[in-house]
């Protein structure tokens, strides 16, 4: 699962302890830190701007330019945040990160609250990392203690601490307005931007937020220096990006690989393929905010551009892959199910209108679709995008436009003939015994919870279509394959 | 449900977690975790009790608990079966897991048993993609669990 | 750790911990991933076992707990360094195979099944 990886995110993930200092002093640990003090605030921000690092958090805002913006805010006090909120489902890259290498962005806030001229800095993190929050701790009562966090850092005269904020389970917590808010102590309702945090964020103070990923390449990119990491990855997108291979691929876990790398390589060299050798027929990227790649882009270089070019983006880097047992109408109705979960509810776009979309959704899987929905989704979706206050609105159509535009025909099949090719919208499909391989052995019928299967010992057995719940049970313990999903 | 816990008892604990962050009102949503790992869930008497330390509304507090959906105002049960649904795991069957689960504890998702055993909710993402689909019983995580497996974990804990 | 006071110190320290770093590469290293994907696929079990027989055997060796290498498929997993060789990484062990790696593999060289390659 390999060779074709480059770690630099993850370059010590594996190899060092987490909960020893010293383990992450010996791979140069702190010294990217130390190199940054001896020099000017602006050489450290010229040199983020020269290697083209874009934040990984999903965004993909030039890292440079984000420091640029907010050292130039005039001010006394100043935040670093650290975005660890992770929502997408299917990612877990900064996890990672902060359980085997938390110093990585311990260090990395520092030299960026140097740079931008702020001496108190916060991770936030999600409730649901609780061995993630257990190393930072440990990693930062260990940086307290050999003074690589808090006053005089180095003899230097600079100071920069950092305490850690929770999250409770909320995907909006993701958007660094909302995130604040959070921070703050409230509903994490987004805010309109501008003014974006570097002018006004946490405490209405200027406020830098960058993603565990970001970080995580920082201390690399000082010790190597920016051309080195430039010369990595593609035009747009320099260096790697950490991506985290889950669904039906068979070397399921996180690579890191340079931007540009290929679809193909991706699922089919690293990845292994597709599990019990089944047909690719997408990788959702971007999360609920994403869209799917397919067939058709296998060979497209993966980078930001690229991604956006074909109606998906990069997102955080989780990387689902589908088979062709997956349904596709299923798999947006299940992303706008957690967007409407998910949505804060500030903004009517948002949050009726991607209710909107799931009833649709909802009822098309249950077999009450007409073509005239079909239409419906699309113009709803193109408003939703435009109109609503922050990107989780703008972004939560993505998934039925992706899908409406790449299987548009398993759509009209679910509305015009009321089929499910995947066999896996319930309302759809039907079990039934095959009488010519059917043995009588009965097993359907004890397994079946309602009482749908008749039929006498060693005689075929019948499934009562009107009874029949669609559980699948029968299906599952039948060991002679006489039950067929149609 | 009606607060079974002793009025004196709530104003004592939650004077004491209030003070671990020199009752600062930014720290609400780091105070109302201590508060449930405490008391095991936050019923309208611990916020209100919250609200008056803090000096902030209950409404606030009310918003903030009702808005995250790590934090709830039922009691949960003993062994509290978060199942995750992220989308590694949809992809890979949670939906019949959860089922399983929903059938054989004769509970929906986001209730307790009768006898205060077991709860049951939805997650979105443990970030365990890697082993899905996942579920978490208290702390521990379970991966690569099928319908099939549902009956021993839940032998487990009784 | 003792406060480091100056960049220089930092230097002077950080030299110091490679050179012990150099002279441990003459033991056999054993790193076991501790994430959250390897603890939940039983790695503490695993880890607990190398800490207990370890000790036992006539080979000079440094055990160490580690994040993940993003192996999820094969986890738990055991990446082992013997002196002056690469690190060869195992995955999916068990105590069975955690037995081979020591006797096996560690004691008398012996190339066993398990190797996850491109590690």
């Amino acid at each position: 699962m390999k060779s074709k990886q480059i770690k630099i995110a993850l370059r010590n993930c594996g190899h060092i302890d987490p909960e020893d200092i010293a383990d992450y002093i010996s791979k140069d640990g702190y010294a990217a830190l130390g190199k940054c003090l001896t020099g000017s605030r602006e050489a450290v921000i010229e040199t983020m701007k020269k290697s083209g690092l874009r934040g990984r958090g999903g965004g993909g805002f030039p890292t440079g330019k984000k420091w640029e913006l907010a050292a130039a805010v005039p001010g006394e006090k100043k935040y670093v945040i650290c975005n660890a909120d992770e929502g997408d489902p299917g990612a877990f890259m900064d996890r990672s990160v902060l359980e085997g290498d938390p110093h990585s962005v311990l260090e990395a806030m520092a030299v960026c609250g140097y740079a931008i001229g702020a001496d108190e800095g916060y991770i936030y993190i999600r409730a649901e990392y609780p061995l993630a929050i257990k190393r930072l701790k440990i990693a930062m009562a260990q940086a307290r203690e050999a003074g690589l966090l808090g006053k005089n850092i180095l003899g230097t005269g600079f100071n920069f601490d950092i305490g850690l904020k929770y999250g409770a389970g909320a995907f909006v917590c993701g958007e660094e307005t909302a995130l604040i808010k959070s921070m703050e102590g409230n509903r994490g309702e987004p805010v309109m931007k501008p003014p974006y945090p570097a002018q006004k964020g946490y405490m209405g103070k200027p406020t830098n937020v960058n993603n565990v990923e970001t970080f995580a390449n920082i201390p690399a990119i000082i010790n190597n220096g920016a051309d080195w990491f430039a010369s990595i990855g593609t035009e747009g997108s320099k260096g790697t990006k950490v991506f985290a291979l889950a669904g039906k691929v068979k070397n399921v876990g996180l690579v890191e690989v340079p931007m540009g790398t290929t679809l193909r390589e991706l699922i089919y060299e690293i990845g292994g393929g597709i599990l019990n050798d089944k047909q690719f027929k997408a990788a959702q990227t971007g999360g609920p905010s994403g869209g799917c790649l397919t067939e058709k882009h296998l060979d497209t270089p993966i980078d930001y551009e690229s991604l956006k070019q074909a109606g998906s983006m990069m997102g955080s880097g989780g990387l689902i892959v589908m088979d062709e047992d997956d349904c596709m109408v299923a798999v947006a109705q299940f992303y706008l199910d957690f967007t409407v979960e998910e949505s804060c509810g500030k903004c009517v776009p948002c949050r009726e209108g991607n209710k909107v979309l799931y009833q649709l959704l909802n009822k098309i899987t249950h077999g009450k679709g007409e073509v005239e929905d079909l239409k419906k989704l699309k113009n709803f979706s193109e408003i939703i995008k435009s109109a609503s206050l922050c990107g989780l609105g703008q972004t939560s159509p993505n998934p039925v436009l992706s899908t409406l535009d790449n299987f548009y025909d398993e759509y009209y099949e679910h509305v015009t003939e009321k089929k499910c090719r995947s066999k896996n919208c319930r309302a759809l499909i039907k079990y039934i015994i095959i009488p010519e391989k059917c043995v009588g052995c009965g097993a359907c019928k004890r397994a079946c919870p309602a009482e749908a299967i008749s039929g006498e010992v060693k005689k075929i057995h019948l499934i009562d279509q009107e009874k029949c719940i669609k559980c699948g049970a029968c299906y599952q313990k039948c060991k002679f394959n006489s039950i067929i999903i149609e | 449900m009606a607060c079974q816990i002793k009025e004196n008892e709530i104003k004592e604990k939650v004077i004491e977690i209030c003070g671990e962050f020199k009752n600062d009102p930014n720290d609400l949503i780091a105070i109302l975790h201590k508060a449930q790992n405490h008391f095991g869930f936050l019923p309208k008497e611990v916020q209100a009790a919250i609200a008056e330390i803090l000096n902030i509304s209950s409404a606030k507090v009310y918003g903030v608990v009702t808005f995250y959906s790590y934090f709830t105002m039922e009691p949960r049960g003993k062994h509290p079966i978060s199942i995750c649904m992220g989308t590694a795991c949809y992809v890979k069957g949670a939906e019949k897991v959860l089922k399983e689960f929903e059938s054989k504890l004769e509970i929906k998702n986001g209730q307790t048993t009768r006898d205060g055993k077991f709860s049951m909710n939805t997650l979105r993402c443990i970030g365990a993609c890697g082993l899905a689909p996942v579920i978490m019983i208290g702390e521990k995580v379970y991966g690569g669990v099928k319908q099939e497996d549902v009956s021993k974990i839940i032998k487990e804990y009784e | 750790m003792k406060a480091i006071k100056s960049i220089d110190d930092l230097k002077t320290l950080t030299d110091e911990i490679k050179v012990k770093s150099i002279e441990d590469k003459k033991k056999v290293q054993i790193c076991i991933a501790m994430a959250t994907c390897s603890i939940a696929s039983g790695s503490g079990k695993i880890f607990e076992y190398f800490k207990e027989e370890m000790p036992k055997q006539p080979v000079e060796f440094i055990i160490r707990s580690t994040g993940c290498l993003g192996l999820c498929h094969s986890e738990p997993t055991v990446e082992v360094t013997l002196p002056d060789s690469d690190p060869v990484v195992f995955g999916s062990v068990d105590v069975k195979m955690a037995r081979s790696i020591i006797d096996d593999f560690i004691k008398n060289g012996k190339t066993i099944d398990g190797v996850i390659e491109g590690n």
